[in-house]
């Protein structure tokens, strides 16, 4: 498969990036949970397990990183985000990503990316905007 | 989930205490699906540059870091932070492998925002050295009658 080049200057602000389904099941929750050492175990009243809101966060994140093909050496610079809704572990959310922001500043791309999960049931349950600086 | 009680100006939050290995930051890259070599390659990485510095090796996720507030905050709030949460942090500087990172935060505004306390918390990721990775704000509603 032939490497697909990704001119970022050539990226619009209101630009789709990613849509796409992100299902929490168990085994990408645990395997998050495991590798940020995370011991809140958030549960719902009833005892069904949640999942963690940074954990909607890091795998959205993860289709705009693959969309984006971003290079080695890009910094994540900031980061916000919203929380709307407990999610139970299985769950299937929708991630729509699209650009925000870009500009040069001292040699560095400054890309902010907006991303919104909706849940099955129509409500956003996680808005973020993350500013991502690639060298240039 | 157990309710917490409701905090005042000054409290302090539950403070979180990592030690970062390159084997946890390398277990973060599949889980999240971040193999940018600024984590996993110790010689692309290091000489890099991360906010004027230049780093001496590989360094952990911004967002593995981060995991740390938004689990203080858990602890704190419950599913209150789940349901309602909101935060807004700069990445300052690198984390290592093999330094601690402490996430801590403490209540510095209590606001009367339709029916619940919206509670805004100073918040931050310390490192043993005392250099400051990641500051900013987090926000809470927590309803008044629980």
């Amino acid at each position: 498969m032939t490497a697909r080049m990704i001119d970022y200057s050539k990226l619009e602000t209101g630009q789709e990036l990613s849509n796409q389904s992100l299902i929490l099941d168990a085994k990408a929750v645990g395997d998050y949970v495991a590798a940020v050492s995370d011991d809140s175990s958030p549960t719902a009243s009833n005892g069904t397990p949640l999942v963690p809101p940074m954990a909607i966060a890091a795998l959205a994140l993860s289709a705009v990183i693959n969309a984006l093909q971003i290079p080695g050496g890009t910094i994540h610079a900031s980061q916000e985000l919203g929380f709307g809704g407990v999610v139970r572990v299985g769950a299937s959310l929708d991630c729509r990503a699209t650009v925000a922001q870009n500009s040069v500043r001292r040699g560095w791309r400054f890309l902010v990316v907006n991303i919104e999960a909706t849940s099955e049931g129509g409500s956003v349950v996680m808005d973020s905007k993350s500013t991502i600086m690639l060298p240039e | 989930m157990e309710q917490e009680t409701i905090m005042k100006v000054g409290d302090a939050l539950p403070t979180i205490e990592k030690t970062i290995t390159q084997q946890q930051i390398e277990r973060y890259a599949d889980a999240a699906g971040d193999h940018n070599p600024i984590h996993l390659d110790a010689a692309f990485a290091t000489g890099a540059e991360f906010g004027g510095a230049t780093l001496d090796g590989t360094i952990a996720h911004g967002m593995m870091i981060l995991a740390s507030i938004s689990e203080m905050l858990t602890v704190a709030f419950g599913e209150d932070w789940l349901r309602s949460g909101s935060l807004k942090v700069r990445f300052r500087g690198p984390v290592y492998p093999g330094e601690s990172a402490t996430a801590f935060g403490s209540v510095k505004r209590v606001n009367a925002v339709d029916g619940a306390n919206e509670l805004t918390c100073a918040v931050g990721v310390r490192k043993d050295n005392g250099d400051i990775s990641i500051s900013g704000d987090a926000v809470v509603k927590m309803p008044v009658n629980g």
